[in-house]
């Protein structure tokens, strides 16, 4: 598998699994310091992307715009907007198979979505905290082809994942906990890293 | 007007929202809300922006659209949403940073005022200010957004007017105040003299609201600019108004008449003596000077207007009866009448003779014609000549203050509904029958009259007259004799009534011990009112062909809803029976044409007109669907004669509760010699019946009841017509047998009525006290 089509539907797969398979910790993670529901939010929404058939979509392109879409319609909380955005982001500036550069474009689109969608900035305590430093991460990579780039950026996304967990949130439900919301790790930073340690898995 | 999108996370709140901020501003100048909120059936949390991009599409206007959102997702994906309609439309649509429940109902408010999209935006914005004023008051009053301050340009003109608004100048005064003084070129600056708030703008609702104006409080005005003295002039009008809030009471959902419910005692059945008073049917022509022709022809145009204009205003402030007065506006804009009196006028008669010539000549063509409904239209065409007429001379006829005892010629639905009935104790007609709209008006409002009293056309003011309007008694100048024998009656009938009203909580229950439900027939918010009052057991009939019968268009599910939710709650949760559209006979609804019929009452009436014109009753059993999910309803269908009939309109409330759930049980009128004979037939597919008395009557005796000749054979009380409701209440025994027409309400026949299988008698809401109370006693 690759950057093509069948490679960008394992990665949607391996996501709804992932989130699947956790639904319960990025609920837990968000009741600690929201409203509960990233875990159900995101569930209910890659479920509905997991049920995409591939072989309905021409290009890669094309089916991450449908699972942005689809996002955006089933997932209710922000996340919807911001992972939605994210994917049609992606979807504008998805590369021929093996670009690696491009890639890394493709995720700096998707980056600068998320950013001017929520208007989130590092150090806010959101998936922007772990997405800056991957996409970081990836580009200084990118000369070594996909997997070293795509590798180099899940543990820079789990480090800033995990540097969330101090952090006083500045957006989002968690801020209206202002200070109590420093010492949980923010939901939204960790299905990220999830996304991202999918990608590491099925785009290489 | 501008359009509002309501976007929140979740469902429940935006509709509570919607729903309290709808209250703030009467549904014909509410602007279009659409609530986007919750994604589908089963998960009520959460945003979709494919449905707020949606819903910015429905509710665009060319003036734009507001969207108020409340938190996280709602803002994304509102502003994706945006990036998704089409350009125009995203161009003219702001996304609001208001707080969410005050800004959506300070931009319902502004918006309903016509405001501009700016304009509500800021308006909403400053939604916090009345909390923030009170909360964290620092002497400052709060937003005043966009506005210019108290500048010094030129000279002042000042103003101050005791606010007398009941609760003060709340949001719907507040927005009359607003909405009258925009446009004039003058800053308006506004102090709370009492309570030291302000300078506020009269510019903006929040400021206004800010200077927390209660009852009692001096409102002062300090006005420059070079409107100055008209903007002076316009607050001094609206002051005299109280801010609009004379006109009507502050319903939500139906403009409704000032009626305060009437209370257990005003049964419309008291003997009353009293001093008469003639309304004047001529007026004194003798000082009016005709000028030239176009003189003639200016004053002609501009007294219609006047006329036209104050029944368009009395058309929007009385709810059900409003469509009497907007029928009489509109023939006033007959091109036809309009055309012969100004040709009149240009061949050189005065106003007044083209007037009183032309509308005597088309009331003397209307009387002639053998349909009865249109013989009566003649009395309107005479009431509008008396209006043209007084305007023309400057005589105001003001019904609102006459005392004592009424005589009229006819009792005219718009007389009936000026006179007040704290003031007026009765009215006698001299030549109108028992059945005009106008004695039923009267009626309803708690005025007993006595119709067709030729006599009394010729006794002089101030004579001592008693009347009983239950045995249709006039004693003109009574005797001494006859006056003990009035005092008797009079104080047995009150007794009674005090009797009834005492007891009218309590439930009605037979000497044998048998329940029997005494429910209000309806047709009104303040009917539902009145009847709560009354001790009403539920609406065992809501007329919605009269509740919206002068609306110009067919009001949505949503609209029905809000109005039978709102008489539901008026009766804390009873039971209560909506009647599907029922029109056609002598019952017109604007909204719904219907072809001129040589036989109406035998023809398209009730459930036929609903044959053709399906897409009406499915949005109206979708509306009942929606309130019985809010309140206990049950929905009756009209002119029920054949049981395939009721199959198809059962199939068309299936779907509708198959959309949108809800409880409703369903039951038929029976008001057709076929329906009571062959009721067996329709056991199995309704749940209740209600008897229709009047009609049952009339198409049993082949009299028509609105025709004065024959009106007498009409009448419930006969045994043919007795036989029949046996039937059909035999075929329903052990279940509900209502009975909705006039012989519910007339004590006498209460027990008959229970001997024949019925259990539930609806009834005018002012006589169920007495209706309670014959059952107890005679039943």
């Amino acid at each position: 598998m690759g950057l093509d089509l069948a490679g960008v539907a394992a990665w949607l797969a391996d996501f709804a699994d992932q989130v699947h398979t956790n639904v319960d910790l990025l609920t837990d993670l968000d009741r600690q310091i929201g409203d509960a529901d990233h875990g159900s939010n995101m569930d209910r929404g890659m479920q509905k992307v997991a049920q995409l058939d591939q072989s309905d979509f021409a290009s890669p392109a094309e089916m991450l715009k449908k699972a942005g879409m689809t996002l955006v319609s089933t997932v209710g909380g922000a996340s919807g907007p911001l992972y939605g955005t994210f994917f049609l982001r992606l979807a504008g500036a998805w590369p021929a198979l093996d670009d690696a550069a491009g890639l890394g474009a493709a995720l700096r689109a998707g980056l600068d979505g998320i950013q001017s969608r929520g208007k989130a900035i590092l150090g806010d305590k959101t998936m922007v905290d772990a997405l800056v430093p991957a996409v970081e991460a990836y580009d200084k990579a990118a000369s070594e082809g996909v997997a070293s780039a795509l590798r180099a950026a899940v543990e820079a996304c789990a480090a800033g994942r995990d540097a969330t967990i101090p952090l006083v949130a500045r957006k989002g439900r968690a801020s209206y906990l202002g200070e109590r919301s420093a010492g949980h790790q923010d939901p939204g930073a960790t299905s990220l890293t999830m996304l991202l340690e999918a990608a590491n898995r099925t785009l290489v | 007007m501008i359009g509002i999108v309501v976007v929140s996370h979740s469902r429940a709140l935006a509709t509570a929202a919607v729903e309290l901020a709808a209250e703030m501003a009467p549904p014909e100048a509410r602007p279009t809300i659409k609530i986007a909120a919750g994604l589908d059936e089963t998960t009520a949390f959460g945003t979709d922006a494919m449905a707020i991009a949606d819903a910015i599409a429905e509710a665009d206007s060319p003036d734009g659209v507001l969207v108020l959102v409340d938190l996280g997702s709602a803002v994304l994906s509102s502003e994706m949403a945006l990036e998704w309609v089409d350009p125009g439309v995203s161009q003219r649509t702001v996304i609001c940073p208001a707080p969410f429940v005050e800004g959506l109902i300070a931009a319902t408010v502004t918006a309903s005022t016509g405001a501009d999209l700016t304009t509500v935006a800021a308006e909403a914005k400053a939604g916090l200010a009345a909390k923030l004023e009170h909360l964290e008051s620092d002497g400052s009053v709060g937003p005043a957004p966009a506005q210019s301050q108290p500048g010094e340009d030129g000279p002042a003109v000042t103003f101050e007017t005791v606010i007398d608004n009941p609760h003060g100048l709340h949001a719907r005064p507040a927005a009359a105040l607003v909405a009258g003084l925009r446009g004039f070129d003058a800053n308006i600056q506004l102090t709370n003299l009492t309570r030291h708030k302000g300078p506020a703008p009269a510019t903006s609702l929040a400021g206004v609201t800010t200077l927390g104006l209660g009852r009692g409080d001096t409102l002062s005005a300090r006005i420059t600019g070079p409107d100055r003295q008209a903007a002076r002039e316009r607050l001094q009008e609206l002051a005299a108004t109280n801010f609009g809030e004379d006109a009507g009471d502050s319903e939500p959902v139906l403009a409704e008449a000032a009626d305060e419910p009437i209370a257990p005692t005003q049964t419309g059945r008291q003997i009353v003596v009293g001093p008469i008073i003639h309304l004047a049917t001529t007026i004194d022509l003798s000082e009016y000077q005709p000028g030239d022709p176009l003189t003639e022809r200016t004053r002609l145009d501009q007294a219609i207007a006047q006329v036209t204009e104050r029944l368009q205003t009395r058309a929007d402030a009385s709810g059900p009866q409003g469509g009497i007065f907007a029928a009489q506006a509109i023939m006033l804009e007959d091109p036809d009448l309009l055309a012969d009196l100004r040709a009149g006028v240009a061949g050189g008669a005065s106003a007044v003779a083209a007037v009183s010539g032309d509308l005597a000549a088309v009331a003397a063509e209307l009387s002639a014609l053998d349909d009865p409904y249109l013989r009566e239209r003649a009395q309107d065409v005479r009431s509008l000549a008396r209006q043209i007429t007084a305007e023309l001379v400057g005589a105001r006829i003001d019904l609102s203050g006459v005392e004592g005892i009424l005589v009229v010629d006819e009792l005219d639905p718009l007389t009936a509904a000026s006179l007040d009935p704290t003031r007026c104790l009765g009215v006698v007609t001299c030549t109108g029958g028992a059945t005009g709209h106008g004695v039923i008006v009267a009626g309803a409002r708690g005025l007993p009259v006595v119709t067709g009293q030729a006599e009394a056309a010729d006794v002089p003011d101030h004579t001592v007259v008693g009347l009983d309007p239950v045995g249709q008694v006039l004693w003109i100048n009574p005797t001494m004799a006859q006056l003990a024998e009035i005092d008797r009656l009079s104080v047995e009938r009150r007794n009674e009534a005090t009797l009834a009203a005492e007891l009218c909580h309590q439930p009605a229950v037979t000497r044998s011990g048998r329940r029997v439900l005494v429910e209000a027939n309806i047709a009104s918010l303040t009917d539902a009112k009145t009847a709560q009052a009354n001790g009403a057991d539920g609406s065992g009939l809501v007329r919605t062909e009269v509740l919206f019968a002068d609306w110009d268009h067919a009001p949505s599910a949503a609209e029905q809803a809000d109005v039978y939710r709102a008489i539901g709650q008026a009766l804390e949760g009873r039971m209560i029976t909506i009647r599907t559209w029922d029109p056609g006979g002598d019952k017109a609804l604007a909204f719904l044409s219907q072809a001129a019929e040589p036989n109406p009452m035998l023809g398209e009436r009730g459930i036929r007109a609903m044959r053709r014109l399906p897409d009406l009753l499915r949005e109206q059993l979708k509306a009942v669907v929606l309130a019985s999910r809010r309140t206990p309803v049950r929905v009756m269908f009209p002119m029920i004669v054949d049981p395939e009939e009721i199959r198809w309109a059962s199939q068309i409330l299936r779907q509708a509760r198959a959309e949108s759930g809800g409880q409703v049980t369903v039951g038929m009128m029976v008001e057709t010699p076929a329906a009571a004979v062959r009721a067996a037939d329709f056991a199995d597919l309704v749940d209740f019946i209600s008897i229709g008395s009047n009609d049952l009557a009339q198409y049993t005796m082949a009299a028509d009841r609105g025709n004065g000749a024959v009106g007498h054979l009409a009448q419930a009380d006969q045994p043919a017509v007795w036989d029949l409701i046996d039937l059909a209440a035999q075929a329903f025994s052990g279940r509900p047998v209502a009975v909705c027409g006039d012989i519910a309400s007339r004590p006498e026949l209460t027990a008959r009525l229970v001997e024949a299988g019925v259990t539930e008698l609806s009834v005018r809401p002012p006589l169920i006290g007495l209706v309670k109370l014959a059952v107890r006693t005679r039943a």
